[in-house]
């Protein structure tokens, strides 16, 4: 007779023990998705101080929410959810255009082929989108996701996501043949 | 130029400062426990209907008050303007009364 012994032990993730109640392993939640969390609201406000307070904002949500998360792959899209929400939240709230000293003072680059300096340019361009159309480029090409992920997380339907998307890529291209 | 290829080089991931996560721990160990707490779910039907009718019945209550208030002073007034007119009418018929006496007299 011979017992069956599995291959693999399993450990609780990170997520089961931070819902345990475990702060390391909470610790370790937001060391894994803070890159992704801190980026989202960088790129949609151009503002490294800003996205610092974005993010620990959606993390202590996070914190607050953890019985409500069911698995990892619920996580990632919650996290993506509400960073993107609180983003267009704030800019509708204030009306802020934030573009940091930092980046406004190379916006005048001129050589495309410079790849920082077109970086920087493009940066300052996405933040001068429509919040929901900054939104949608972020989440699609920071994120890689396609529309009909978009639009679950922004909450619009899949042609309005593809619309926002067409119509800010145009825009950017415009902009980018148009300004020096 | 590829604008896709540009963009996703623009928009790749960046680190926050280091010690973020430990950021984040202060924040949660300096906010207050209540604020902290899985939000309450929102009340059930019947607990805001009961709020609402309790608030009707207080306005209703109020207006009902108000009402009964300026009712009284109204009594009051009327009262005191027909005593000053029969005051006012004891008096022209004193006034009257001393006319005639004069007039007989003469």
């Amino acid at each position: 007779m011979t017992a069956i012994v599995p291959d693999v032990i399993e450990f609780p993730t990170a997520l089961v023990r931070s819902k345990a109640g475990d702060h390391e392993a909470f610790a370790e939640l937001v060391e894994q998705h803070e890159n992704m969390v801190y980026s989202l609201a960088y790129h949609f406000f151009g503002d490294r101080s800003r996205a610092e307070e974005v993010a620990q904002d959606v993390f202590l949500q996070l914190y607050r929410s953890l019985g409500s998360i069911e698995s990892d792959a619920h996580l990632l899209f919650w996290l993506r959810q509400v960073t993107t929400r609180r983003c267009i939240d704030q800019v509708r709230r204030n009306r802020l255009k934030a573009v940091s000293l930092e980046d406004a003072s190379e916006l005048r680059a001129r050589d495309r082929s410079e790849d920082p300096l077109l970086d920087r340019r493009l940066k300052r361009l996405i933040s001068e989108l429509p919040e929901t159309q900054r939104a949608v480029v972020t989440l699609r090409y920071q994120e890689d996701l396609d529309p009909s992920e978009i639009c679950r997380i922004v909450g619009l339907p899949v042609n309005t996501v593809k619309s926002h998307l067409h119509r800010a890529l145009q825009a950017l291209r415009r902009k980018l043949e148009n300004t020096p | 130029m590829n604008l896709e290829h540009d963009l996703r080089r623009a928009l790749r991931r960046e680190s926050p400062a280091p010690g973020f996560a430990n950021r984040v721990l202060e924040r949660i160990e300096r906010a207050p426990e209540r604020n902290l707490m899985v939000q309450q779910p929102p009340r059930p039907v019947w607990w805001r209907a009961a709020a609402a009718s309790a608030t009707f019945a207080l306005l209703l209550g109020g207006l009902a008050t108000y009402k009964l208030v300026e009712y009284r002073r109204g009594v009051e007034a009327k009262e005191k303007v027909l005593a000053a007119m029969q005051i006012a009418g004891e008096k022209v018929r004193l006034a009257q009364q001393e006319v005639r006496e004069i007039g007989s007299q003469h």
